[in-house]
């Protein structure tokens, strides 16, 4: 497996059920490390230098978050905007070359409120564009995207399906 | 009885105990053992060494049984205690009763004379307290079912004591002996027999507007070996009041701890007689080990040993009954019913007493003290067959694991110190419901604190002893908030040592300090003069014009790199170059608080990975 970086941002985790269940199956994987933001930076000052060191380190990013108001929890937008550099760009030895990244969003709501013709008249995919356009711009290829619906009211065993799913996917073991 | 023979007796007494206790610990045994086989070794029939003196060191012994029950006492909270009065009762009389009734028909089909069987048997239907208190000490199982139940079982029994003792003479068809029942014979007749009731209510208003008030006078002038003084006076003045009124002193102590279980004073009064307790309790199991008369036993060894064996299973049988009965749990039940097959020390009290009112001949009163003696004895090898062969069986595994270990909830968290500092983080605690232990030396304080609903303790942290009893062994965070450095230090000291498993949070007044309580392993340290020092700096360069956001961003990073600098600077100082590094260090830190932190020199971290923290 390739060596994977997981950023976990979920502000409200304590009232979570649903990735209460799936970040278990992070639990004791080789080669991966996890790293829950909110539990890192509870101030939001994130160790820019310390961050942008390791990053380098690992060859698969997986973001994984609850949708909060259509959007990323804003501890992650505040890393990615601290640690992605505008200079990398341009840079000879850009520090994101030849990585890949999985997303996986729960969201509260039914999929057919996220559908063009759906209440909110719009995807969970398009929401997060400012997220898949950001890591393509630094080179990284986004290989996987999950969405899981109707979070809040998942049973145990349809999370633990949706778990060997993603992690047969993502080859995690 | 002169006092060098005294002494001389007591020596021997604590030499047998220190002999022998660690010798009995290597092989694992439960340390009654060692003070019981002490007492043998030192007794009549192997070195001869006790003199005359047995009784006062017996009666001096029985002390340390009262204060185990005041010990107890103090443990429980009388609201506690209230909700367990069904168990109390419940267990407890079903246990008197039965085994009562059992032990009577054997004895009665063995052809012995129907009152002596019943004496008997109502002295072996007691167990021993101190055996069994000590042995949940020791295992630390005073909080799981099987402490309750055991506990509920011996405590109906001290309170069973007293009925017994009227019951006697009325088996004996004489009018008890009202010897020393001094106080009584001045109450009008009526009133005689509400002895128990006047007792009890008069403990409880001595607890109420007595003890405390007398407490809090005593503490306010400073002086700790007052406060000893005064623990002791307690315990022993209640004791001797109980004996007064006719009521066991046993009793009479946990009522006494009960009523000072909710006030400031718990812990203090815990540590104090704490080693008394300890000390009195050792030279009571050796001079039960000293007693057993080898005589009577060699005499007639079948009669003893069989009734030995008739007692220990009728108990066993009912106790396992009684267990199920009530729904413990089959490992659990084991435990209370091994635990329990003793009989107790009141059995010693009780057979003197009816071989006074000639119930019993000299001869069976030597008999029955023997049976007694080696059911104590039997016990702690009950316990360890329990532990070695039944515990680990399959059918137990599952019990084990879901076994929850705390009916009675002990706070994780100590705070030591109440002052401006730890009273803010009290109740920043206290806003989220998370409880804490609260110790604090300034009597006036603790006594505002607990008016405004905190629970606070009187006591002085720093004496060895008290940490113990305001429950380190269990705590999981300790919170060292004095305002002197080196209380702070030596506390930490103390419980790193003999408590490894707390996490400890210790307030620091300086860089100073901090390196100290680094270079001693401490991990969290809050200096005073950092935090709010740099919220002022913030609000500072606010009003100078700067962004809010940028300043608190500053801000941080100055907190994050200044702990980084003196985790660096404790190493230095070990090396002693204090003068040197110090410089340095603010040279440092001048340079990196001249970097905006979005001037991304990665080259200057790459080697300072602990600034990156």
């Amino acid at each position: 497996m390739k060596k994977t970086l997981v950023i976990f941002a979920h502000p409200y985790f304590e009232y979570s059920t649903a990735n209460l269940e799936l970040i278990k199956m992070y639990d004791g994987v080789e080669n991966l490390e996890f790293k829950d933001l909110y539990e890192e930076y509870p101030d939001f000052h994130i160790a820019t230098f310390r961050e942008r060191k390791r990053i380098r380190t690992f060859e698969r990013l997986i973001f994984h978050f609850p949708l909060i108001w259509f959007g990323l929890p804003p501890l992650l937008k505040l890393w990615i905007d601290e640690v992605f550099d505008m200079k990398w760009i341009s840079d000879e030895d850009h520090p994101l070359t030849n990585k890949d990244a999985a997303i996986i969003v729960t969201a509260g709501g039914k999929e057919e409120y996220y559908q063009k013709d759906g209440v909110y008249g719009t995807t969970i995919p398009e929401l997060m564009k400012q997220l898949t356009l950001s890591l393509k711009v630094n080179n990284i290829e986004v290989k996987e995207f999950f969405a899981l619906y109707n979070a809040d009211d998942l049973k145990e065993n349809e999370l633990k399906e949706i778990s060997q799913t993603i992690k047969t996917k993502l080859e995690i073991r | 009885m002169n006092e060098t023979s005294l002494a001389f007796t007591a020596l021997i007494f604590l030499g047998a105990a220190i002999i022998m206790v660690p010798l009995v610990r290597k092989l694992g045994l439960s340390a009654v053992i060692g003070y019981i086989l002490g007492g043998i070794i030192i007794g009549p029939f192997c070195l001869k060494l006790t003199g005359n003196d047995t009784d006062d060191i017996m009666h001096a012994g029985e002390f340390g049984v009262i204060m185990l029950l005041f010990l107890v006492g103090l443990e429980i909270e009388p609201r506690k205690f209230w909700t367990m009065r069904k168990r109390i009762i419940g267990m407890g009389l079903s246990q008197m009763v039965l085994t009562v009734v059992s032990l009577f028909l054997i004895f009665y089909v063995a052809k012995w004379r129907p009152d002596q069987a019943l004496v008997a048997a109502l002295c072996f239907a007691l167990s021993s307290t101190a055996i069994v208190l000590q042995t949940l000490k020791e295992k630390n199982i005073f909080r799981t079912q099987a402490g309750e139940a055991s506990f509920s079982i011996l405590l109906f029994q001290d309170i069973a004591v007293i009925p017994i003792l009227a019951l006697l003479p009325i088996i004996a068809k004489k009018s008890a002996d009202e010897e020393n029942q001094i106080l009584l014979q001045y109450l009008p007749d009526w009133l005689q027999p509400f002895s128990i009731i006047l007792g009890v209510a008069a403990l409880i208003f001595l607890g109420r507007y007595v003890f405390v008030p007398f407490l809090r006078y005593v503490s306010r002038s400073g002086m700790n070996e007052l406060l000893a003084a005064s623990s002791l006076f307690l315990v022993i003045g209640v004791s001797e009041l109980m004996y007064a009124v006719g009521l066991s002193p046993a009793l009479g102590a946990f009522l006494a701890g009960l009523m000072l279980a909710n006030s400031e004073f718990r812990h203090e009064l815990e540590s104090q007689i704490e080693p008394f307790k300890g000390l009195l309790l050792a030279v009571f199991f050796v001079s039960v080990g000293s007693t057993i008369n080898f005589f009577v036993i060699m005499q007639d060894p079948m009669f003893i040993f069989s009734t030995v064996i008739v007692v220990l299973l009728v108990k066993l049988l009912v106790l396992y009954g009684i267990g199920k009965f009530f729904k413990l749990k089959i490992d659990q039940n084991f435990l209370v019913a091994f635990a329990l097959s003793q009989i107790g020390e009141f059995a010693f009290v009780l057979v003197n007493y009816s071989t006074q009112l000639y119930l019993l001949s000299p001869q069976l009163n030597a008999q029955l003290m023997a049976i007694t003696a080696i059911t104590m004895c039997v016990t702690p090898i009950l316990l360890i067959i329990n532990e070695k062969f039944i515990e680990p069986k399959k059918i137990f595994v599952k019990n084990m694991e879901s076994e929850s270990h705390e009916p009675i909830k002990k706070q994780r968290i100590i705070i030591v110190g109440f002052g401006f500092f730890g009273s803010t983080v009290g109740r920043l605690l206290r806003s989220t419901g998370t409880k804490a232990t609260i110790l604090d030396n300034d009597a006036r304080r603790v006594n505002l604190l607990r008016s405004n609903g905190f629970k606070v303790y009187y006591g002085d942290a720093t004496k060895p002893g008290m940490l113990r009893s305001a429950g380190a062994e269990t705590a999981d965070l300790l919170i060292l908030c004095l305002d002197n450095f080196e209380s702070n230090y030596s506390i930490l000291e103390y419980a790193k040592k003999n408590f490894p498993q707390l996490k400890i949070f210790v307030r620091a007044k300086n860089r100073l300090e901090a390196y100290d309580f680094l270079n001693n392993g401490v991990d969290n340290i809050y200096r005073e003069t950092l935090g709010t020092a740099v919220d002022m700096a913030v609000d500072v360069l606010k009003a100078t014009g700067m962004r809010a956001y940028a300043a608190r961003r500053l801000g941080r990073r100055f907190m994050l790199i200044d702990k980084a600098m003196v985790r660096k600077l404790a190493k230095e100082q070990l090396k002693d170059q204090v003068t040197f590094t110090l410089k340095d260090s603010l040279d440092q830190e001048a340079k990196l608080l001249a970097e905006d932190s979005h001037s991304f020199d990665e080259s200057q971290w790459n080697d300072n990975e602990e600034y990156l923290n």
